[in-house]
């Protein structure tokens, strides 16, 4: 397997070839085109529970498994959003990322939900996903994707944190101070504990959305 | 104060870096990384000495150039920190530098500013406020120090000698003594509006003039239509 991220930070797609009888495992939609020598498998990964998991994490309920047959082939593989590809090697490790960062990969990598308990439903979502094993994971954001290291703690705003290595931990804060807080209406941010990686977009889809809604057609009351 | 600018690709952003004593201040909600040691403040934008209510009426005035009403400050409580910053749009983040020249920008093309910058807000006046798509208010930049300003797609910078004339909807940042109208593009009435063009802005004098190669306006006018009605 070789692989190339072109017209990265802004549009990245992943490249691949695949010689004969090797796979990749791909987010359904995320395949953008293949050679026919490319065979396609949907597969529920882990059974139907992991399967459910995935779903509540925002992810999809089956994985596409694409492998070359009857001769070695290219597949293009670029997420929804126009952003960033990471590429990161697992070696028996996990790491925990965002709803819709995950992208494809390679080798013995399982993907299931975590639970991110009450500061799930502060933060971006209730369900984080967790993603170990080894072999080759791509991940991707809307926007540019930018690595820290982070030693101590680190803070990020709500909605902008990737995924980080499982020797990081992260709670919900307020940024500022509470008496500004009540009158202002505070933001609430992440902050990250521990020593290890972390990566971080820098567009929020959300506040894309947020400006667009003042456009939008005004619903009139026909009674 | 040191500001890294990351212009690679489609998505602009800044890493500023202070050191103790340092101050930045940006549009609140701007900022997407820090530093632990970071402090973050908001505050909303207000004069020195026009108290709590006074506060509340800059705020107010800043809120009508489009903008969100409040601030964030950061500040480094011990040691080097930093703060990234990155506006909504896909495109470039620039950095002016504010001293010799003062700098007006048009309501959401603000992104931040160093301490030693005093923001004020401009009243554009009904006339201009209501035609020009660049919000009622303008925000000034005066005093000493670096100014981060953001566009949709690419920025450039143009010297004016002889005046320029600019589409509604392109205009970042201008420096002061430059004076402007906002007129119609053709000859006639008619033929303004329906060469596409509508109403532009005729800019007199000398100085620099910042623009943004895309309207962020047109895409809301392709997107919006494409949603769902918001309730009225």
């Amino acid at each position: 397997m070789k692989y190339d991220i072109i017209s990265a930070p802004s549009y990245a797609l992943v490249e691949m070839s695949l010689n004969e009888g090797e796979s990749v495992i791909v987010e359904p939609g995320s395949m953008s085109w293949m050679d026919t020598t490319i065979k396609t498998k949907t597969e529920m990964k882990g059974g139907l529970f992991a399967g459910l998991k995935r779903k509540m994490a925002g992810e999809s309920f089956f994985l596409n498994t694409y492998t070359a047959e009857g001769g070695s082939g290219k597949i293009g593989i670029a997420p929804g959003y126009s952003g960033d590809i990471v590429v990161k090697e697992l070696n028996d490790e996990t790491i925990y990322m965002e709803r819709g960062a995950y992208l494809c990969h390679v080798g013995n990598i399982e993907t299931s939900a975590t639970w991110e308990g009450f500061r799930g439903i502060f933060a971006e979502g209730m369900l984080g996903l967790r993603v170990s094993g080894t072999g080759l994971l791509f991940f991707g954001s809307y926007g540019d994707v930018q690595e820290v290291d982070v030693e101590g703690s680190y803070t990020v705003d709500n909605g902008y944190a990737v995924a980080w290595e499982s020797s990081l931990d992260y709670s919900i804060a307020r940024s500022g101070r509470r008496i500004r807080s009540f009158l202002f209406g505070d933001q609430l941010i992440c902050k990250y504990h521990g020593n290890g990686k972390l990566w971080i977009q820098t567009r929020s889809p959300r506040n894309l959305a947020a400006w667009v809604h003042p456009f939008r057609p005004v619903q009139r009351d026909n009674k | 104060m040191n500001i890294k600018i990351d212009t690679e690709g489609a998505f602009g952003s800044a890493i500023v870096v202070l050191e103790p004593g340092e101050k930045f201040v940006s549009e609140a909600g701007a900022m997407y990384r820090a530093s632990p040691n970071v402090d973050i403040e908001v505050v909303s934008r207000k004069k020195e000495g026009q108290g709590f209510f006074g506060g509340i009426a800059a705020g107010l005035r800043a809120m009508m150039a489009g903008e969100t009403y409040h601030l964030s400050s950061y500040q480094v409580g011990g040691g080097t920190g930093e703060v990234g910053l990155a506006p909504t749009h896909q495109g470039e983040v620039r950095k002016v530098e504010v001293g010799s020249e003062t700098w007006i920008c048009s309501g959401g093309s603000y992104l931040g500013s160093s301490g030693g910058i005093d923001l004020d807000t401009q009243y554009q006046g009904l006339v201009k406020g209501m035609f020009s798509k660049e919000g009622l208010v303008f925000v000034k930049a005066s005093g000493q120090g670096e100014l981060l300003v953001n566009g949709f797609g690419r920025i450039s910078e143009v010297t004016i000698g002889n005046g320029i004339t600019i589409d509604n909807g392109h205009l970042i940042a201008f420096t002061e003594g430059l004076e402007y109208e906002i007129s119609k593009a053709g000859g006639g009435w008619i033929s303004s509006m329906m060469s596409g063009e509508g109403l532009v802005m005729k800019f007199r004098g000398q100085g620099k003039i910042l623009v943004q190669s895309h309207d962020p306006s047109r895409l809301g006018g392709v997107l919006g239509p494409l949603l769902p009605p918001r309730k009225g």
